[in-house]
């Protein structure tokens, strides 16, 4: 089985500060990869280096590889169209300043997709898995920003499916969704899985337990442990700190 | 604070420092011109109390044009803006060198531009003719101020100095608001440079761009008022004579300005604090 992405001895530096002190592993295609740890312990650092936005980050320095489909991610020219590959959806939803249906036709059109028929579809259908359409079907047509923080999220989510992506980075999607909003998300991440590979960054241990596949244990800067979910929450992980950190007995 | 910051910092520090003393020479230089002129034009012509239609008309049609240079420098303004803010990163030197000197230029009033105008219209245009060896006509109608290039450019140039910097540092701050966090909102979307700052960026931004424009649009505009009404009050008044202490509490209230502008941004490159004082 071809591993969807091979991450080999990546370290980033913040200034003279190490983020991520020279990580490896792999992801497996079609897995929920669930990625935990406490603050500051370099999750979102690694989503930021899988599509390259940390490069606006100017005092950030990044050795190591990263490798999708085999092919390392420095090596794509058209950086735009490896951002397209992935999907994100940062912590703090941030609405572009335009209609909700345009929010989610952003990155088609981007693309160059232009057909109002195949736009009207895809909007439709990311609503429909952000579960948000129900909520905004009548009122396509104004300003994203006027949603909810809750609606601001899912359609961030939505955007994020807009160019079908390959891999989709959730980081702590749910912080300002509710408990039955959330619910029917992760229902639907696992229905996504069938078409792509999903890194599911989260504080919520029971997110992870009910979500992935495999569960990475991250602690200042390193990848303590990597394994089934079964094995990483059950009583005896490789690592004394991912147990008592899934126990919420750390520290 | 590791050495290389301070040595940068230092570097800094010296630039905006000459910046500064050149300036001031400049200023006064200009300043003692106008106060020397314009006690000439005063007591040699303009004494002869002049009807009010003795007005030349030519202040006109060059204000109207320099206003209108006013506008184009304004576009020109957000254009550099846009460049220095989006595309040199804040290390680069002619960045900082510009951010410095438009740190001064927009610390003026644009009451001191306006006169700085009206320094250059008397003493260029109406003087200089006379002193140059044809008698001094008695009436103010004799006073032909002469369409003069090298002076309409002088004057365009005064208000270019005024317009642009306050564009450019308006402009600066309405790209600064629009974070990088808000931007990767579009760039995790696949998003080009362009097309970020087209879509996003823009329509996020025009309202304080627009904004600036305006204020610094309404800068020309009052100097060319109190250039009208200057020049109105010095052909109606029977005195129509300038007192050399107004030339020199102007010099002061210009130095003082630009002494402050300094102090705030040599301040702020420091690295200690934000400091804005009201203007
Ligand atoms: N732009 C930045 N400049 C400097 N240091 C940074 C920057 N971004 C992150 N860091 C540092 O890098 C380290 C890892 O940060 P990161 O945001 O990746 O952690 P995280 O695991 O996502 O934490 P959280 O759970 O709080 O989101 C932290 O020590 C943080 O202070
Ligand atoms: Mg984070």
């Amino acid at each position: 089985m071809e591993n969807k992405i091979e991450i080999s001895d990546l370290q980033v530096h913040y200034g003279d500060k190490s983020a991520l002190n020279g990580i490896s592993f792999d992801v497996h295609p079609n897995e929920i990869l669930s990625i935990i740890g406490p603050a500051q312990s370099g999750k979102t650092t690694l989503l930021k280096v899988i599509n390259r936005t940390l490069e606006f980050t100017p005092e950030a320095t990044v050795q190591g590889s990263v490798k999708l489909d085999g092919v390392d991610i420095d090596t794509i020219g058209d950086v735009y169209e490896l951002r397209r590959r992935i999907g994100m959806v940062l912590p703090l939803p941030v609405g572009l300043p335009l209609s909700i249906y345009d929010n989610v036709a952003f990155a088609p059109r981007t693309a160059g997709l232009r057909t109002k028929s195949e736009l009207d579809e895809i909007v439709e259908r990311c609503l429909q898995q952000a579960a948000l359409w129900d909520e905004v079907k009548d009122r396509l047509n104004t300003l994203g920003t006027k949603l909810s923080g809750g609606q601001q999220q899912r359609l961030t989510i939505a955007r994020a499916l807009s160019h079908q992506p390959e891999v989709l980075c959730l980081d702590e999607f749910s912080i300002a969704i509710d408990p039955v909003t959330t619910m029917r998300i992760e229902d639907v991440l696992k229905t996504l899985q069938t078409e792509m590979t999903i890194l599911l960054v989260t504080n919520l241990v029971q997110q992870a337990k009910r979500l992935a596949n495999r569960t990475a244990f991250f602690l200042n800067g390193d990848l303590i442990e990597i394994d089934t979910t079964d094995v990483i929450f059950s009583d005896n992980p490789a690592n004394q700190a991912t147990y008592d950190y899934v126990n919420g007995t750390f520290g | 604070m590791n050495s290389m910051t301070t040595r940068a910092e230092r570097k800094q520090k010296i630039v905006l420092q000459s910046i500064t003393f050149v300036i001031l020479g400049v200023a006064f230089i200009l300043m003692w011109n106008v106060l020397i002129k314009t006690r000439v034009v005063s007591m040699q012509a303009v004494s002869a109390a002049p009807l009010p239609n003795a007005m030349p008309t030519n202040l006109f049609s060059d204000l109207y044009l320099v206003l209108l240079m006013s506008f184009l420098a304004i576009l020109f303004g957000i254009a550099c803006a846009f460049y220095l803010q989006e595309w040199l990163p804040e290390t680069n030197w002619v960045r900082r060198l510009i951010e410095g000197l438009v740190a001064i230029l927009t610390g003026i009033p644009s009451l001191l531009f306006g006169i700085l105008a009206i320094g250059i219209f008397f003493s260029y245009a109406g003087t200089l003719k006379m002193i140059g060896g044809s008698p001094v006509p008695q009436n103010a109608e004799a006073i032909p101020v002469q369409h003069d290039t090298t002076l309409f450019y002088a004057e365009a140039l005064t208000f270019i100095l005024m317009v642009m910097p306050v564009t450019i540092k308006t402009t600066q701050g309405a790209l600064h608001s629009i974070a990088t966090p808000i931007r990767e909102a579009a760039y995790v979307l696949g998003a080009s440079k362009w097309q970020v700052l087209k879509r996003q960026v823009m329509p996020l931004a025009f309202t304080r761009i627009l904004a600036g424009g305006c204020r610094a649009m309404s800068r020309a505009f009052a100097a060319a008022a109190l250039l009208i009404g200057i020049y109105t009050w010095h052909y109606t008044t029977e005195s129509g004579k300038m007192p050399g202490r107004f030339m020199l509490f102007l010099s002061g209230a210009l130095f003082l300005s630009v002494l402050s502008s300094t102090l705030i941004e040599t301040h702020r490159s420091s690295g200690r604090n934000t400091v804005n004082l009201p203007r």
